[in-house]
C-alpha cells in the first residue's frame, strides 16, 4: 500500500491551531449576532464570549502570519498551490463541479494537479475573507482610533463577512472532513497523518499524484 | 402611556445651565471637583461635551453680528428617535424604548460593545471605560413613569424646556415657530416631528436647524441596512446547509473504485470494488 505524504506536521499543526480559533470565534461571535441568544444567556456569559473571542482573535490573525515567518517556503508552496492559472482540466472541473456534487456516479471528474481549480476558490476566498473579517474586528475592537463612518462600515461588514465565511465554511467541511460521500477519508490529510493513499490520491488529484508517485520523495510505502 | 416628548424652545433659553445640574443632581452624575480637571476654552459652554457622567449640556453657539454676537443655545442630549439606530445596532438587546418613546439603556445588560456610539447620528451615548458600560439620558424615565417631569424641564425657569403628551408639545412647538416668524425671527423652524420616525424631544430652533447645530433630516447610517442583511444571511447559511445535505442525499453509498499508477508504464487502473 503506498501513501503520499500530502501536508507536513507543521502545516497541519497551524490548521489544527485555525480550526479551533475559527470555531470559537463563531460560536463566540454567534452570541452577538443574535440579540436574542445574547439576552438569553446573560451579561456575564456574554462578556465570557467576547474575551474568549478577542484571545481567539489573536490567535486567529498570529497564528498565519507567525507561521510565513517561521516558514516562508511553506507559504508560497501554499500560496501556489491556490492562485494558480487555470488549465482545460481545471475549467472543466469548475464546469462539472455543481453537477458532481449532487450527481456524483455519473459525472468523470478530468485529472487535477495539486489543488482542484474549486479548492482554490473556495480555500483563496477564505483566505480573503478572513484577512478583511480580521481587519475589520480590529477596528471594532478599537473604535477609538477609527473615524464613526470607518467603525459603521466595519460593524456591518464583520457581520456580512462572517455570513460568508459561513457558507465558504460549510462548504469546506463538508468536502475536506469528507462528509460528502466521494471525499471520504479526506479528513486525515488535515486532522490526521497528512497523508493520503495512492488510490485517494489519483482520484482526486491525478495529475498531482502521478507526478509524485514518478518522483517518489513523498511517496510512503507499507 | 401614551406618548410624552421634551419641548426644548431656544427663544427662551438664556442657557443658565440649570437643567444640566438638576440632570446631575437627579441621575447622581458627579461633576469634576477641581478647577484643573476644566480646560479654559473662550466658550461659555461648559462642559465642553456630553461624557458617560453627563448625559445634557447646553451648546453654546456664537455666531458674530455687525455689532455683537448671536448666541444660538442648543439643547444637546438624546433626541430619544422612534427609529433608534442606538437600538438597532445593540448587541444584546440592553437598548430598548418604553412605552412613552423614551430610548433606555438597561445598565444591567449593556456590554460596552460601543455599537451604539458609532451608530447614533447625533453622536450621545458615551462609554465609560472604567465601568464598561455606555451612558445616554433617558428621559428620567423613572420620575415619567411615576407622573413627574423629567428633571432638566423641572428646572427651567423661563419654561423653554416643557414636557408632555407629544402631540400637545408638537402643537405648541409649532405655533411658537408662527410666533418667532411673525416676530422677525424668518428662519424659525421646528424640529422632530418626522426625523428618525418622530422624535421625543421636540426642538424650536428660532434661528434656523443649522444656526444651532441640528443636523437637517439625520439618517441613520448602515445601522439599519445591516440589520436587514441579518437575516438574509441567515437564509443563506440555511440554504447552503440544505445544499449540501440534499448532495449528501444524492452521494449517498457512491464507489468510487481503487485507484493505482504504474509510473514505469505511466499507467492507470481503476478497479471496481465491491459495494
Amino acid at each position: 500500500m503506498r501513501y503520499i505524504q500530502r501536508h507536513s506536521a507543521f502545516a497541519r499543526g497551524l490548521h489544527w491551531i485555525h480550526t479551533i480559533a475559527c470555531l470559537s470565534l463563531f460560536a463566540t461571535g454567534l452570541i452577538l449576532f443574535i440579540p436574542s441568544v445574547a439576552a438569553a444567556v446573560g451579561v456575564a456569559t456574554v462578556q465570557g464570549a467576547r474575551m474568549v473571542h478577542r484571545v481567539m482573535a489573536v490567535i486567529f490573525i498570529v497564528a498565519p502570519i507567525a507561521s510565513i515567518i517561521i516558514s516562508p517556503k511553506g507559504f508560497v508552496h501554499f500560496w501556489k498551490s491556490l492562485f494558480f492559472k487555470w488549465d482545460a482540466d481545471d475549467k472543466e472541473f469548475m464546469a462539472k463541479f455543481f453537477p458532481y456534487l449532487f450527481f456524483g456516479a455519473k459525472q468523470h471528474m478530468p485529472p487535477q494537479r495539486i489543488n482542484k481549480s474549486g479548492q482554490g476558490v473556495a480555500d483563496g476566498a477564505l483566505v480573503f475573507l478572513s484577512v478583511f473579517i480580521a481587519i475589520t474586528g480590529v477596528i471594532i475592537w478599537f473604535p477609538e482610533l477609527f473615524s464613526t463612518g470607518v467603525v459603521r462600515w466595519s460593524l456591518m461588514l464583520h457581520s456580512g463577512l462572517m455570513i460568508l465565511i459561513g457558507v465558504f465554511m460549510l462548504a469546506h467541511i463538508y468536502l475536506g472532513a469528507g462528509i460528502f460521500q466521494p471525499y471520504r477519508g479526506s479528513g486525515r490529510l488535515m486532522f490526521g497523518d497528512g497523508r493520503v493513499s495512492e488510490s485517494d490520491a489519483l482520484y482526486h488529484w491525478g495529475t498531482w499524484a502521478k507526478e509524485e508517485l514518478r518522483k517518489g520523495d513523498n511517496v510512503i510505502t507499507e | 402611556m401614551a406618548e410624552t416628548a421634551i419641548l426644548y424652545d431656544s427663544s427662551k433659553c438664556t442657557a443658565c445651565k440649570g437643567c444640566q445640574v438638576a440632570c446631575k443632581q437627579w441621575n447622581q452624575l458627579p461633576s469634576p471637583l477641581t478647577n484643573d480637571e476644566y480646560t479654559y476654552t473662550e466658550s461659555f459652554q461648559a462642559p465642553l461635551d456630553l461624557a458617560p457622567n453627563t448625559w445634557l449640556i447646553i451648546n453654546f453657539r456664537e455666531e458674530d453680528k455687525e455689532v455683537g454676537i448671536d448666541w444660538n443655545f442648543m439643547r444637546n442630549s438624546c433626541f430619544h428617535c422612534t427609529e433608534a439606530a442606538c437600538e438597532m445596532a445593540c448587541p444584546v438587546g440592553a437598548i430598548s424604548h418604553k412605552e412613552n418613546g423614551a430610548v433606555v439603556i438597561d445598565q444591567d445588560k449593556c456590554i460596552g460593545c460601543r455599537y451604539c456610539v458609532a451608530s447614533c447620528p447625533f453622536d450621545v451615548p458615551r462609554w465609560d471605560e472604567a465601568k464598561n458600560k455606555t451612558f445616554k439620558c433617558w428621559q428620567c424615565f423613572d420620575r415619567t413613569s411615576a407622573g413627574r417631569e423629567p428633571a432638566c424641564v423641572s428646572s427651567c425657569h423661563t419654561a423653554a424646556l416643557q414636557f408632555g403628551d407629544r402631540a400637545e408639545m408638537l402643537a405648541i412647538a409649532r405655533e411658537r415657530v408662527d410666533q418667532l416668524k411673525a416676530a422677525g425671527y424668518d428662519k424659525a423652524e421646528m424640529y422632530g416631528e418626522k426625523e428618525l420616525g418622530g422624535l421625543h424631544t421636540i426642538v424650536v430652533a428660532h434661528r434656523g436647524l443649522e444656526a444651532h447645530g441640528l443636523i437637517r433630516d439625520p439618517k441613520i447610517g448602515l445601522t439599519d441596512f445591516w440589520q436587514f442583511l441579518k437575516p438574509l444571511g441567515g437564509l443563506g447559511i440555511a440554504a447552503t446547509v440544505a445544499g449540501l445535505g440534499l448532495s449528501y442525499f444524492m452521494a449517498r453509498g457512491y464507489n468510487r473504485g481503487e485507484y493505482s499508477y504504474d509510473e514505469k508504464t505511466d499507467t492507470l487502473t481503476v478497479k471496481e470494488v465491491e459495494k
